[in-house]
C-alpha cells in the first residue's frame, strides 16, 4: 500500500524557487496492483516516480510507503561510473543489507545482465544499452513488493529485450508495479490501472485504457 | 531480504559499511598504485623540508628531533586536511548513488573521513616505523595525549568537510573561496616551524585556529621536552570540534533535501 496525500513539488533552481511541477497529488495504490504512469513531458512522471521512491521529498503533502518499494529504476541512474558493474552490484546488494548472500545475488546480477568480461569494467565504459543490462539485473536481485520503472524495460537489443519483458512479467505476478513508459504497448502488457497526470494534478483510472484515451484527448486538444 | 523492516539504525550501517567499502576501493585503487603516493606525499614533504632545514636555516626545533618532529605534524596535518578537502567533494563524487533513498548526503561526508583518519593514521604508523628503523627515537612519550590531538584534530576536519560540503553545494563559489584558504592555513597552523617562535601578540591571533592547538598539543605528547606553546589547549580543539561538527550537521539536516535534487 502506498498513500500520496496532496503532494506539491516544485525544485529550487539558481534562478529562485522553479513552478510547481506537483500541485496536489493525492491517491493510494492498493497492494499488487501495477499501475502506468502516463502525461504529456514534462508534465511531471519522474519527478512522482521519484518521490513515490523516497529519493526527493515533497515540498508539501506526504508519502506513506506501507510495503517495500525500490529505488525508482531506469536511465542510468543509480549506478557508479568509477565502480565496475560488480562493485555496483555489492554496493547495492550492502545497503539493501543483503550481506549475507552477498555473492548469490551478485552472481544472479552477473548472470543475468550477460556483460562477460565487461562486468569487471567501471561503468563509465559502458554503452547504455549495457548499463540498461546492469540495471535491469540489479532490479531483479531483491524481492520488493513494488517496483518503481522509469523506462527500464525500454533498452537493449532485441533478444535482452524478449528476455527482460518475461523477467519483468514474472515480477508483475507477485508484486505490485509503478510503470512510466511512452510505449503504450509495454504498459498495456504489464499494468492495468493506470494514472494521468496533467497540469500538476494526477487522475486515477482503474482501467489503464481509460487513463490513455484522457492522455490522448489532451494531447490533441 | 529485510526490507523496510530494518531499523534505521541498522539501515545506517549497511550504508556506512557499503560507503566506506565503495570509498576505499575508489582511493587505493584509483590510477596506478594510488597507494605509493599516499606513502609518498609525506616522505618527499619531509625530505625537501628537511633539506630546506639544514642546509638553508641551519634550524634546530628545540626538545625534538627535526625530522620526526616535521613528520608527525606532517602526516597529522595532511590527515585532518584530508578529511575536509576529500569530506567537501563527497557529494559531488557520490551524487549517483543518491538514487537509493537508503543513501543521505550525509553518509557519504562521514564516511570519508573515518576512511581519510583510517588510512592517514595506517601511513603515520609506516612512516614511523620505517624512521625508527634508521635508528630514529619514535615512541611518544605520552601516547594519550597524542591520540587525542589527532582526534581532536579529524574531528575538527570533519567539522569544516560537513559545513563546507553543503555550503560548496548550495553556493560553489564559496568551495573555491575555501580552496583558497587551505594554503594558508597549512601555513597557519605551525605544520614547518614552532609556533612558539612567533611573538606572543600574533600568537594569539594564531591560537583562534584549532589546528594550531591540535600540532602542538600532538607534537608535546610525543616529545617530553617540547617546549609547548602556552595558549595550546584540549578545551579549545575540542570546543571547537564539537562546534563545527554540530553546525555541519545541522546544516545537512536543514538542506537535506536539496542536496539531493540535481
Amino acid at each position: 500500500m502506498i498513500i500520496v496525500d496532496d503532494v506539491h513539488k516544485r525544485y529550487h533552481t539558481d534562478h529562485g524557487v522553479g513552478k510547481w511541477v506537483l500541485k496536489g497529488v493525492s491517491f493510494a495504490i492498493p497492494p499488487k496492483v501495477s499501475v502506468g504512469l502516463v502525461g504529456r513531458n514534462g508534465a511531471g512522471k519522474s519527478t512522482l516516480l521519484r518521490l513515490i521512491g523516497g529519493v526527493d521529498t515533497p515540498s508539501r503533502g506526504r508519502i506513506e510507503r506501507h510495503c517495500r518499494v525500490s529505488w525508482p529504476m531506469g536511465y542510468g541512474g543509480g549506478l557508479h561510473g568509477t565502480l565496475t558493474g560488480r562493485q555496483n552490484a555489492k554496493f547495492v546488494c550492502r545497503i539493501h543489507g543483503c550481506e549475507d548472500d552477498l555473492d548469490e545475488r551478485v552472481a544472479m546480477v552477473e548472470d543475468f545482465a550477460e556483460l562477460g568480461e565487461a562486468f569487471d569494467d567501471p561503468v563509465k565504459t559502458y554503452s547504455s544499452g549495457m548499463k540498461s543490462r546492469l540495471q535491469f539485473g540489479l532490479s531483479l536481485a531483491f524481492d520488493f513488493d513494488v517496483y518503481i520503472s522509469d523506462e527500464v524495460t525500454a533498452a537493449g537489443d532485441a533478444a535482452f529485450r524478449a528476455k527482460a519483458a518475461a523477467a519483468f512479467q514474472k515480477v508483475a505476478d507477485h508484486a505490485g508495479l509503478i510503470m512510466v513508459s511512452h510505449a503504450e504497448g509495454t504498459l498495456r502488457q504489464f499494468c492495468t490501472a493506470g494514472i494521468w497526470l496533467h497540469e500538476g494534478r494526477a487522475h486515477w483510472f482503474d482501467d489503464l485504457d481509460e487513463a490513455l484515451k484522457h492522455y490522448k484527448e489532451s494531447l490533441t486538444a | 531480504m529485510a526490507g523496510y523492516a530494518r531499523s534505521t539504525t541498522s539501515v545506517a550501517l549497511s550504508v556506512w559499511k557499503a560507503l566506506f567499502l565503495r570509498e576505499a576501493v575508489s582511493r587505493v585503487s584509483a590510477g596506478r598504485a594510488a597507494w605509493v603516493w599516499m606513502l609518498l606525499e609525506p616522505i618527499v614533504h619531509v625530505v625537501f623540508l628537511m633539506l630546506l632545514f639544514t642546509l638553508v636555516r641551519l634550524r634546530v626545533i628545540t626538545g625534538a628531533e627535526t625530522a620526526i618532529w616535521l613528520l608527525v605534524g606532517l602526516t597529522s596535518f595532511f590527515t585532518a586536511r584530508n578529511i575536509y578537502t576529500r569530506g567537501m567533494e563527497a557529494l559531488n563524487a557520490n551524487q549517483a548513488l543518491f538514487a537509493y533513498r537508503q543513501v543521505l548526503p550525509v553518509d557519504t561526508v562521514l564516511v570519508r573521513g573515518a576512511l581519510e583518519a583510517f588510512l592517514g593514521v595506517i601511513v603515520a604508523l609506516l612512516l614511523l616505523a620505517g624512521a625508527g628503523l634508521f635508528g630514529f627515537q619514535v615512541i611518544p612519550h605520552d601516547p594519550l595525549a597524542v591520540l587525542a590531538g589527532l582526534a581532536g584534530m579529524c574531528l575538527c576536519g570533519l567539522g569544516l568537510g560537513l559545513i563546507l560540503s553543503v555550503a560548496s553545494d548550495l553556493v560553489p563559489e564559496l568551495g573555491r573561496i575555501a580552496q583558497l584558504l587551505f594554503t594558508p592555513l597549512y601555513f597557519l597552523s605551525g605544520v614547518i616551524f614552532p609556533l612558539t617562535v612567533v611573538p606572543v601578540q600574533y600568537r594569539e591571533w594564531l591560537f583562534y585556529n584549532p589546528f594550531s592547538h591540535g600540532l602542538e598539543l600532538l607534537r608535546g605528547g610525543f616529545f617530553p621536552l617540547y617546549p609547548v606553546a602556552p595558549e595550546a589547549n584540549f578545551a579549545y580543539l575540542f570546543g571547537f570540534a564539537v562546534a563545527v561538527v554540530f553546525l555541519g550537521l545541522a546544516m545537512h539536516v536543514r538542506y537535506a533535501d536539496r542536496l539531493r535534487a540535481k
